[in-house]
């Protein structure tokens, strides 16, 4: 399977901790980030991560598994750039 | 106490933990957390001070593995949080729930290097299912119902919450909360009606199915189910290291252990079988060899409850994210009665011709599979078996006859040495009920050998058997399989070590340390057993006995785990004594 980049949209808990929990997830498992974008939305409590990170879909969909599991992560989806 | 009344932080974690149901709490104590030690005394749960944090957290483990309560422990911060690492990998890999609370310095000391500083929150997130900082004396009460919460819903994992000294000594009046609700973690996922016809479709007209039990079955406790699915359908069932116990090795269908170590019936099951039913596992490298190769003629299905688990190293047929409880009651009725007697009889045929089994190496001289069929025959097969890790763990898991859930409890995932003697004083204080027997190497022993005083203090009727052959074993067998007969590292014994490794002088003795002499300086009563002839007699003994004791056999030091499938090998490399 050839790898290609997926950009994955994470809506996560406003909460210190949680950015370096999801970064971790994905360098832990010797992903590199190629792009991340963190931000507000209109509800104070709840910030919108963007990552695009360069993988087979196999993997991909493990990290998004991950992702989901996580205490603080709300929602993710992903699409392939 | 009374509504909006001022108590300390400290007071309000001790409160929260007596609300949560807390029964004993194991930990350590030092200058981070004196304000919490502080409010203990008065506490309604007794406090069991381990001697170093890893022997306490593994405790920890060893009272959750045995209940399915969490298991809960108290440490100071810097040392006192990093000495639980190891401890805390060891659950989170086997999803054994915890509740760890680590002290931290003041919040505005946080950053500055401080005395006894170290980033907790930061080392523990990739061991952890998850962790806290506590910011303020409000949030303790809510965080601690969320922790327990957390480490008990879902796949189950531990759970750290770093309180600051500030936070312990602040007032407040915060509530343990009635119920917890977590805006974004909703574990609780349930088969659909279509996954569950499909299964049962695949199990009634399956010719050659093998059920495969992992530690999940015994999480979700439904070992029965498994069970009664088993004996409806007339499917054999084969467990993992983590399953042990999920099935009784007494019923004709028992296949036992499958995977490296595993019962050659076992992986020969898997591997001509045309349906896996997969419960609860997570298809471990230990277990499936080459994956490649694994299964081959089968169609796979795999319930767990971790959604990140189904896929991760086998593809699978029919992927169920749910409770293993939930879907094997709920599928029951759609299953028809059936009989593979063809198959069976294959199966059997394979157990006749290659039951688990060793032969005598050298006469007068104890096998170490032996000391493991003597402890069951002494303990009638009811003992709460804690093991090491390495071949003694192998041993225990081959040559047991497990018959009960939550009665084989050992790491499986991280493979911790030093996990033994710990996690049997944790399930001892657990199940006052069984007797707990520690199966133990000699290196594994010397790990984490100083908690045996606390199984001595408390009365606890432990017996810890050290099968010591003078080596490190799995590591010699490998060396020896593997690496041309290239001991390094791996003998403990004075004699037959590597040239560099060789020691100066005139050693008086072969075995050091004297673990008998160590066992009884701990308090603890023990024996030294040489003679093949007077083994049974002297384990019967301690196993009896309402001390704590401690057997030491001087086994055969060659003797090696088989069968074995080599890492990364399919089945067809399986080899045999």
């Amino acid at each position: 399977m050839s790898e290609k980049i997926h950009r994955l949209n994470c809506y996560v808990e406003n909460r210190p901790g949680v950015l370096a929990r999801i970064v971790g997830l994905i360098s832990g498992r010797g992903y590199n980030i190629q792009t991340l974008t963190v931000g507000p939305t209109e509800d104070g409590t709840v910030s919108r991560m963007k990552i695009d990170i360069l993988g087979t879909d196999k993997v991909i969909d493990q990290i998004i598994c991950q992702l989901r599991n996580q205490v603080n992560v709300i929602e993710v989806t992903s699409r392939k750039m | 106490m009374k509504k909006n009344e001022m108590r300390t932080g400290a007071r309000a974690l001790v409160e929260s933990l007596e609300k949560a149901g807390v029964d004993v709490l194991f930990g350590y104590p030092g200058g981070a957390v004196l304000d919490i030690f502080n409010c203990l005394t008065d506490a309604k749960f007794p406090f069991v001070l381990g001697r170093h944090e890893q022997g306490s957290i593994h405790m920890a483990d060893g009272y959750a593995r045995s209940t399915g309560k969490p298991g809960v422990c108290l440490v100071t911060s810097g040392p006192g949080a990093t000495n639980t690492i190891t401890g805390l990998a060891t659950a989170n890999i086997d999803g054994i729930p915890l509740v760890l609370i680590t002290g931290q310095v003041s919040l505005s000391l946080i950053g500055t290097d401080a005395f006894q500083e170290a980033d907790t929150t930061g080392i523990t997130r990739a061991v952890s299912k998850h962790n806290f900082l506590v910011h303020s004396a409000d949030e303790i009460p809510e965080i601690i119902a969320q922790a327990f919460y957390i480490a008990t819903h879902g796949k189950p994992g531990p759970v750290v919450i770093d309180i600051p000294k500030n936070c312990q000594q602040a007032l407040t009046s915060a509530q343990y909360p009635e119920r917890v609700s977590l805006r974004a973690y909703h574990p609780e996922s349930a088969a659909t009606t279509t996954q569950l016809n499909k299964l049962a479709k695949l199990i009634n007209e399956s010719k050659r199915p093998v059920i495969y039990a992992g530690g999940g079955v015994i999480a979700s406790g439904a070992a029965k189910d498994v069970s009664i699915l088993a004996h409806k359908a007339e499917i054999p069932v084969a467990t993992t290291l983590m399953g042990l116990g999920a099935f009784d090795e007494r019923d004709p269908l028992a296949l036992r252990l499958a995977g490296m170590h595993g019962a050659p019936a076992a992986n020969w099951a898997i591997n001509e079988a045309d349906l896996l039913i997969a419960l609860g596992v997570r298809f471990s490298d230990r277990v499936t060899g080459k994956i490649s190769k694994y299964a081959p003629k089968a169609k796979i299905v795999h319930v767990d409850c971790d959604p990140s688990s189904i896929g991760k190293n086998v593809d699978v047929d029919l992927g169920i994210v749910a409770d293993v409880k939930d879907v094997l009651t709920t599928v029951g009725s759609r299953i028809r009665q059936a009989k593979h007697t063809e198959w069976l009889k294959t199966i059997d045929g394979w157990k006749k011709s290659h039951p688990v089994s060793y032969m005598p190496m050298h006469k007068g001289v104890i096998m170490p599979q032996s000391v493991i069929e003597s402890v069951d025959k002494a303990s009638k097969g009811r003992a709460v078996v804690v093991t090491d890790v390495g071949q003694n763990q192998m041993w225990a898991a081959q040559y047991f006859r497990h018959n009960l859930p939550r009665h084989f409890l050992s790491s499986g995932g991280m493979g911790t040495m030093g996990f033994g003697i710990p996690a049997a004083i944790g399930a001892a204080f657990a199940r006052p009920d069984h007797k707990t027997v520690a199966i133990c190497g000699d290196g594994g022993a010397q790990m984490t050998f100083e908690e045996i005083v606390v199984a001595v203090e408390h009365k606890l009727p432990i017996t810890f058997v050290v099968i010591n052959n003078g080596c490190l074993g799995m590591v010699r067998q490998w060396q020896e399989l593997f690496y041309k007969k290239n001991y390094a590292g791996s003998i403990l014994t004075v004699k037959d070590r590597p040239k560099n490794e060789n020691l100066e002088g005139d050693l008086k003795y072969d075995y050091l340390p004297d673990i008998v002499k160590l066992a009884e300086a701990h308090g603890a009563k023990a024996y030294r057993v040489i003679d093949p002839a007077k083994l049974d007699s002297v384990i019967a003994k301690a196993v009896k006995s309402d001390a704590t004791t401690l057997v030491e056999v001087i086994v055969e030091p060659r003797a090696n785990v088989y069968p074995m499938i080599p890492a990364g090998k399919p089945v067809s490399d399986m080899v045999f004594d």
